[in-house]
C-alpha cells in the first residue's frame, strides 16, 4: 500500500524536485540572502561555490528549514512547504532531505550503527531490527563494515564524516544537502569522503554541495552556482562557470581560488 | 579531657540508645532516598518545559522561570511550614480532601509526606537549573543533527539532548542530592522523627548530646564517600574532555 502512495509522489528524473522563489533571509539589519530562485531537477548535482559570507552555508539550511527564510517561498516536489509564514510540513521537508554539517555533528552516545538507526526507528517508525540492517548495509557502502560497533570518538573525522553521510541516506531523503563537509578534515582524509559522494552523485541522488573543492565541482556536478553577498551571481554547467566565467566577481573569487 | 569525651562521645551512651539514633537514621535515608527520587523527576521536567519553542508556549516557559526563581529564593524551612501546616488547615476546613491534605500513603505518616513534597518543590527548583545548564552545554549542533532528520523538538530533546545533558550534570546532581540529604533534618520541626530529632530526643531525656555525633556519624559514613565519588566521575569527565573528547 505504501508502495503505491510513494509512486504517486515520484518525481521523474530531470523534473523539477525543488522549486526555490525569492528566497530572503537576513538576521535584524544584515541581509544575508537577498533574492534566490532556484529550480532543482531531480537526479541534479549542483555545486555552491563563492566567498565565505556570500550566503551559501544559510541557503542550504534554508532550504531545509533549519534556518527560517524571512521572505519567499519553497516548494518541494510541487507542494509549498514555505510560503513565508510560518512552515507548513516543516517535518515532511526535513525527512525529504538529507544534511551533512560540516562538523559531522555525530551523536557521541551512539555507536555508528546507533548514529545511523536513531532516526530511522524514531521518525520512519522502522523495527529496530530492520534498522539496524539497513544501517550496516549504509555504513558498508560508504566503506565503513568494520566500523559499525564503534564510537565517534573512536573513529577519524573522514569515517565520522561518511558515519553522518550514511545516516543522512538511511532516512531515503530526496535532496541530499552537504554543507562544506570536507572542510574541517585533514587533507589526506578529504578524497574518501568525495569519492562517497561521487558514488552518490552516479547512483541518481539530487544534490546540492556548498563546498571549496572545485576540481570536486568540476568533475561531478551538473550545474555550478557562484553566490556573492547574497546573490546567485553566476550559474551554468562547469565547464562555462568554472573554465569561461562571465562575471568579474567569478573571475576574480576563481583567480584566488585557483591561483595558489 | 575525660568530660569532654563523657559529653560528646559517650560511646556508652552511644551503644545504649543506638537502635533509636539508627531508626531515626533509616528516616532520614527513606526521605533523601524518596524526596530526591521525586526532586531529580521534578527538575527535569521543568528544564524541558523551560526550554519549549515557539512563541505560543512563552507563557509555559515564563510560569517555570517564575517558579524556580521564587523556589530558589525561599528558605526550606519556610516551604516546609507553609506547605504542612498549609495542607493541614485546608484538610481541617474541608477544602480539600483529608487523604490529600493529611497524607498517609505507604505506611509512611504525614510529616513524613510534606518533607517529600517540600523537598521536591524546592530542590527541584535547583535541580532544573542544574539539568538547563547541561541541556544548553549540549552543541547546537547536535539538535540541527536531529531535526535535519526529522525529529521534532520533543523526540530531539527525549533521544538526543537529554541523554547527553544528564551524563554531563551527574556530578553536580550528586552535589544537591548531598545537600538534599542534610536538609531532610529541617523536617523534623514538624515532627518527623529522624537522625536529627532522635538525637534531640535523647537529649532532652539524659541530658548528654552524645546522640546527635552518632548521628552525626551516620551522616558521614554516607556523605563522604558521596561526595568522594563526585569528585572521581568529575575527574574522569576533565580527563575524557582533556584528551579533545566531547
Amino acid at each position: 500500500m505504501s508502495e503505491t502512495v510513494e509512486m504517486t509522489k515520484e518525481v521523474a528524473r530531470g523534473e523539477t524536485i525543488l522549486r526555490v522563489h525569492n528566497l530572503k533571509k537576513s538576521y535584524g539589519k544584515l541581509e544575508v540572502l537577498r533574492d534566490i530562485d532556484l529550480d532543482i531537477k531531480k537526479g541534479e548535482v549542483i555545486c555552491v561555490l563563492g566567498p565565505s559570507g556570500s550566503g551559501k552555508s544559510t541557503m542550504l539550511r534554508c532550504l531545509n528549514l533549519l534556518e527560517l527564510p524571512t521572505g519567499g517561498t519553497i516548494d518541494l516536489k510541487g507542494e509549498t512547504v514555505f510560503d513565508g509564514g510560518k512552515p507548513k510540513n516543516l517535518d515532511d521537508l526535513r525527512r525529504e532531505t538529507g544534511m551533512v554539517f560540516q562538523s559531522f555533528n555525530l551523536f557521541p552516545n551512539m555507536t555508528a550503527k546507533g548514529n545511523v538507526s536513531i532516526a530511522q526507528i524514531r521518525v520512519r517508525g522502522r523495527k529496530k531490527d530492520a534498522a539496524d540492517e539497513r544501517s550496516i548495509e549504509q555504513l558498508t557502502k560508504v566503506g565503513l563494515a568494520e566500523k559499525v560497533d564503534e564510537y565517534p570518538d573512536r573513529l577519524s573525522g573522514g569515517q565520522q564524516q561518511r558515519v553522518a553521510i550514511a545516516r543522512a541516506l538511511a532516512m531515503d531523503p530526496e535532496i541530499m544537502l552537504f554543507d562544506e563537509v570536507t572542510s574541517a578534515l585533514d587533507p589526506e582524509l578529504v578524497k574518501g569522503v568525495l569519492d562517497v559522494m561521487r558514488e552518490l552523485a552516479d547512483s541518481g541522488m539530487t544534490m546540492i554541495c556548498v563546498t571549496h573543492e572545485i576540481g570536486f565541482a568540476r568533475e561531478v556536478a551538473d550545474r555550478v552556482i557562484f553566490m556573492d553577498g547574497g546573490y546567485i551571481v553566476e550559474q551554468g554547467p562547469p565547464a562555462e562557470v568554472l573554465g569561461n566565467p562571465k562575471e568579474e566577481r567569478t573571475q576574480k573569487f576563481l583567480g584566488l581560488v585557483l591561483d595558489h | 579531657m575525660g568530660d569532654f569525651f563523657d559529653i560528646f562521645f559517650n560511646f556508652q551512651f552511644m551503644a545504649d540508645h543506638f537502635d533509636v539514633v539508627f531508626k531515626g537514621f533509616l528516616v532520614t535515608l527513606k526521605l533523601s532516598v524518596v524526596g530526591g527520587a521525586f526532586a531529580l523527576t521534578w527538575g527535569l521536567i521543568l528544564a524541558v518545559l523551560r526550554q519549549l519553542p515557539g512563541k505560543v508556549l512563552a507563557p509555559v516557559r515564563w510560569i517555570v522561570i517564575a517558579y524556580i526563581d521564587c523556589l530558589r529564593g525561599l528558605p526550606l524551612l519556610l516551604v516546609i511550614m507553609l506547605l504542612a501546616n498549609g495542607l493541614a488547615t485546608m484538610a481541617s476546613q474541608g477544602v480539600i480532601p483529608r487523604e490529600i491534605g493529611i497524607p498517609q500513603w505507604l505506611g509512611e505518616n504525614d510529616p513524613f509526606w510534606y518533607g517529600v513534597m517540600a523537598l521536591t518543590l524546592t530542590y527541584g527548583a535547583y535541580m532544573a537549573e542544574v539539568y538547563r545548564a547541561g541541556i544548553e552545554a549540549v552543541p547546537r549542533g547536535q539538535t540541527e543533527a536531529a531535526r535535519s532528520l526529522g525529529m521534532s523538538h520533543g523526540q530531539a530533546m527525549r533521544f538526543i539532548i537529554v541523554p547527553q545533558a544528564v551524563r554531563k550534570v551527574i556530578p553536580p546532581l550528586l552535589n544537591d542530592f548531598i545537600a538534599l540529604m542534610k536538609d531532610t533534618a529541617l523536617v523534623s520541626t514538624i515532627g518527623l522523627v529522624e537522625a536529627v530529632q532522635a538525637g534531640r530526643d535523647l537529649y532532652s531525656e539524659f541530658y548528654n548530646p552524645s546522640g546527635w555525633t552518632l548521628g552525626a556519624f551516620m551522616f558521614l559514613i554516607v556523605t563522604i564517600p558521596l561526595a568522594r565519588f563526585v569528585d572521581r566521575l568529575i575527574k574522569k569527565q576533565n580527563e575524557k574532555f582533556q584528551r579533545g573528547l566531547p
